[in-house]
């Protein structure tokens, strides 16, 4: 399976979101996320937004159904890359991102990436260790 | 910087799918640009045209987008006319008011592209189409 936009990094999913996004295209990269998440097992997807110059009401919709999908499999959306233009002009739109959150740049999205990878791997042995030490107590 | 002497031609942009939207949004940056609007002004310019453009393509099938230098003095600006045939509205104050939508849609459209624009105006006839006309300055350069 080949994805175009999407690369893996890590525990990251990097999507380019394409500079005119259409109608179709938006079906065919929220499925390609979907299948790179389950491919990779990826907890993360960032949609990078570098390429946008123009981001009116229908991107707002795309991140929000993509986000909606990709929490359903347990993973979560964050978006980088947005240009100071494209911001300014996005609130002034009126558009607001709920649940969605936003890092400056790919470092950002790698480092914060990186601590939720460490949190579930380090929560993991904590509670084999309490399961054991309660099995261990039942038995007495 | 802007070349506002010069004669310009109205541009008409036919509407039927979302990739006429973004050619439409795109030259109306470029027009933008032609005219010395700062990147922010285009930014915004290109977006409500984006906009209304998608509209057009998902409420009425198609229609068409015009674009047209205006000058007032020493002020240039452009007019953007955005006409269908669809359905028309039925509420327009409705229709611009955040969050309203008919379509699964953020309800941004309209009222997010008026707030884009210096001026902002819609015509309709339920049946027989609408007419969006909006306008944006370009804001005077500091002398």
């Amino acid at each position: 399976m080949e994805f175009t936009n999407i690369q893996k990094l890590e525990n990251l999913l990097l999507v380019a979101v394409p500079r005119d996004l259409m109608d179709d295209e938006v079906i065919q990269l929220r499925r390609e996320v979907l299948q790179a998440i389950r491919k990779y097992g990826s907890q993360m997807v960032l949609l990078d937004f570098s390429k946008v110059d123009i981001c009116d009401s229908f991107f707002g919709r795309f991140i929000y159904s993509t986000s909606k999908m990709v929490e359903l499999m347990g993973a979560q959306v964050i978006i980088s890359g947005l240009q100071d233009v494209v911001i300014e002009t996005m609130v002034e739109l009126g558009m607001t991102l709920p649940n969605v959150d936003a890092v400056l740049d790919l470092d950002d999205a790698l480092a914060l990436s990186r601590s939720l990878s460490r949190r579930q791997n380090g929560v993991a042995p904590d509670e084999e260790m309490l399961l054991e030490s309660a099995v261990a107590a039942e038995e007495e | 910087m802007a070349e506002v002497s010069r004669l310009w031609l109205p541009v008409r942009i036919p509407i039927r799918d979302d990739t006429h939207a973004v050619v439409a949004a795109q030259q109306g940056r470029s027009l933008a640009a032609q005219l010395g609007f700062t990147l922010v002004e285009q930014t915004a310019f290109s977006t409500a045209i984006l906009e209304i453009a998608r509209n057009i393509v998902k409420y009425a099938g198609g229609g068409d987008i015009t674009l047209q230098v205006v000058q007032d003095g020493d002020r240039a600006g452009i007019v953007v006319l955005a006409c269908d045939e669809g359905p028309g509205i039925e509420d327009i104050e409705l229709a611009l008011k955040d969050g309203f939508s008919t379509g699964k849609s953020l309800g941004l459209g309209l009222p997010g592209a008026k707030r884009l624009m210096d001026v902002f105006e819609i015509a309709s006839r339920p049946g027989h189409g609408t007419t969006v006309a909006m306008q944006k300055w370009k804001r005077p350069t500091s002398h």
